[in-house]
C-alpha cells in the first residue's frame, strides 16, 4: 500500500515541538486535544462550519476539525493556549482575550477559543475594521448564546488596543 | 466523527504523485489527492468518501502561485481563495472573483481550500467554478505520460463527476484575457445557504461594452444544476444590444432555458430558477455598471 496508516507527526505548538505518532486519519484537532492535552481547542460542530476548532496555522486561521494531524505535521500551530503571556492566572492576556472579559463577549464559553482565535486573523488582515467587516468575516463562527454583540465589541476594543500596542497578532 | 481509515502519503514533486497513484492502481486502492481538504475531508468525515490513499499535493511548490503574461494568467491548482484574494491585479482586472472570494464559505476555509480543488471536486454548489466558467478558463492537467488543456466547460460533468482520469492531476486553471472590444465589467451574485455559505444558486456575469452597445456577455450559473453551466440563451440575448433594463429581464428570464434544477429539502426547484433568474439581473446590472466606470475612466 502506497503510504503508511500510521503517520508520526511533528510539528510546533505554541512554539513547542510536540511529536505523536497516530492513525492517518487523525484530525488536528483530536491530536491537539487528546495527544497533545490542550483542551482550550474545541470541538463543536465538526462539520466545518461553527468555528470552536479554530487555530492558527503557520500564523493563518483555520477549522482544525478539516485538517489531518498529518497535513499540519512540519508546520507552526498556535492555539488559544499560546496567546496569553506568563504562567496562568498570573500572566497578561492577549489583548483580544482581554477585551472579552472587559466586553463580557461570552456566556456559556463555548465558542470563544475559537471566536478570539478568529478574531486575531480578522484584526491581522484589517486592523481597523468596521462592524461590518467584523460580523461578515466572523461568518465562520457560531455562538449559540451572546447573540454576538459583545463579542462584536470586544473585537472593536481589541482592535484598538492592538492598534495603539502596535500589535499584529 | 472520523473519516474512515486510510493510508496517508506527502507528495515532494509531481513523480512522487504519479509514483504513488500507479503504486495504487497496481494494489487496486482507490486513492484521492488532497490539497486543502475543505470539501474532500467533511465528506470522508460523513462517510460519502472513503478512499483508500490519501495524496497529499499540499507541500508541492509547483502547483502553487499566479503567474501572468500579456494574454493569460495561470493559477496553480494548490493556490488557496487566500493567497487568490490577495493577488491585487487579479481582483482589479476580474471584479466578479473578488466577489465571489468575499462570500466563498469563511475565512478559515478560504485559508486552505485551493482553486484546483474547487474545479477537480465537481461539486455543484461551488462558488468559483462560476467565476472561472464566465471567463472562459482551461483546466491543465498532467498525467505521468503528458499534458493536455481543457475548458473548464468539457471538464465538468456532473454531480462530483469530471472529466479527470485516475491517474491525472489538476495542475492549473489558464484564465485568458478577454479579447471582447471595449471596456469590461464582471459581477458574482449569490444566494447563500446560511450554515455551509454554498450557493444555493449563485450567477457570475462577465461584459463588455462598447459604444453603449453590450458587445460581448458570458453568464455562468452554479448551484441549480448537476453541474455549473453557461446561460447560452441569456448571452445571445443580449450580444450587440444596448443595455437597457428591459434587455436584461427579458435575457434574464432565459438563464435557465432547457435546465432540470436540483431540488432538496434546502431548496425546491422552482424556488432555484426564481433565484437564479433575480440573480442573473443583479449579476448583470452590477457588471455593466462596472464596465461603464471603466468606460469613463478609460
Amino acid at each position: 500500500m502506497p503510504g503508511a496508516s500510521e503517520v508520526t507527526v511533528r510539528l510546533t505548538v505554541n512554539g513547542t515541538a510536540a511529536a505523536a505518532t497516530v492513525p492517518a486519519r487523525t484530525l488536528l484537532v483530536h491530536f491537539l486535544r487528546d495527544e497533545l492535552r490542550l483542551t482550550g481547542t474545541h470541538v463543536g460542530c465538526d462539520t466545518t462550519q461553527c468555528g470552536a476548532c479554530t487555530v492558527a496555522l503557520d500564523g493563518v486561521a483555520v477549522k482544525s476539525c478539516t485538517v489531518l494531524a498529518a497535513q499540519a505535521s512540519g508546520h507552526e500551530i498556535t492555539t488559544i493556549e499560546g496567546l496569553a503571556e506568563g504562567s496562568p492566572g498570573e500572566g497578561r492576556l492577549h489583548p483580544i482575550q482581554q477585551a472579552f472579559r472587559d466586553e463580557h463577549g461570552l456566556q456559556c464559553g463555548y465558542c470563544t477559543p475559537g471566536m478570539v482565535m478568529a478574531i486575531r486573523q480578522i484584526l491581522a488582515d484589517h486592523p481597523d475594521p468596521s462592524e461590518d467587516d467584523i460580523r461578515h468575516a466572523l461568518n465562520g463562527n457560531i455562538c449559540r448564546c451572546t447573540g454576538y454583540q459583545n463579542i462584536v465589541a470586544a473585537a472593536r476594543k481589541a482592535a484598538v488596543a492592538m492598534r495603539a500596542a502596535g500589535q499584529e497578532g | 466523527m472520523f473519516p474512515a481509515d486510510f493510508a496517508y502519503a506527502r507528495a515532494g514533486s509531481l513523480d512522487d504523485v504519479f509514483a504513488l497513484l500507479e503504486q495504487a492502481r497496481v494494489e487496486d486502492e482507490e486513492a484521492k489527492l488532497i490539497a486543502g481538504g475543505q470539501s474532500l475531508l467533511p465528506l470522508m468525515k460523513l462517510r460519502l468518501a472513503a478512499p483508500q490513499v490519501l495524496i497529499d499535493i499540499a507541500d508541492i511548490a509547483d502547483l502553487k502561485g499566479i503567474a501572468s503574461n500579456h494574454e493569460s494568467t495561470t493559477i496553480g491548482a494548490a493556490t488557496t481563495y487566500r493567497s487568490l484574494g490577495q493577488h491585487e491585479n487579479l481582483a482589479a482586472r476580474y471584479p466578479a472573483m473578488a466577489d465571489a472570494l468575499a462570500v466563498l464559505a469563511d475565512q478559515q476555509v478560504r485559508a486552505r481550500g485551493t482553486v484546483g480543488g474547487a474545479v477537480a471536486h465537481g461539486d455543484p454548489a461551488a462558488d468559483l467554478p462560476a467565476v472561472l466558467l464566465a471567463l472562459d478558463a482551461t483546466v491543465e492537467i498532467t498525467a505521468r505520460d503528458g499534458a493536455r488543456a481543457v475548458a473548464l466547460d468539457d471538464f465538468l460533468l456532473g454531480i462530483y463527476e469530471t472529466d479527470l482520469a485516475e491517474d491525472e492531476i489538476v495542475t492549473a486553471i489558464t484564465i485568458k484575457d478577454q479579447a471582447a472590444p471595449g471596456a469590461l465589467g464582471s459581477a458574482y451574485e449569490k444566494f447563500a445557504h446560511p450554515a455551509s455559505h454554498l450557493p444555493i444558486a449563485g450567477v457570475c456575469a462577465v461584459v463588455s461594452v462598447e459604444n453603449g452597445i453590450i458587445a460581448s456577455a458570458q453568464v455562468a450559473v452554479t448551484g441549480i444544476s448537476p453541474r455549473p453551466y453557461r446561460a447560452g440563451d441569456t448571452e445571445r440575448i443580449l450580444h450587440s444590444e444596448p443595455p437597457r433594463s428591459s434587455l436584461i429581464e427579458q435575457a434574464a428570464s432565459q438563464v435557465a432555458t432547457g435546465i432540470t434544477p436540483l431540488s432538496d429539502h434546502h431548496a425546491s426547484g422552482p424556488y432555484r430558477l426564481h433565484l437564479a433568474e433575480v440573480l442573473t439581473r443583479r449579476a448583470l446590472n452590477r457588471a455593466i455598471a462596472r464596465a461603464t466606470a471603466n468606460t469613463r475612466s478609460l
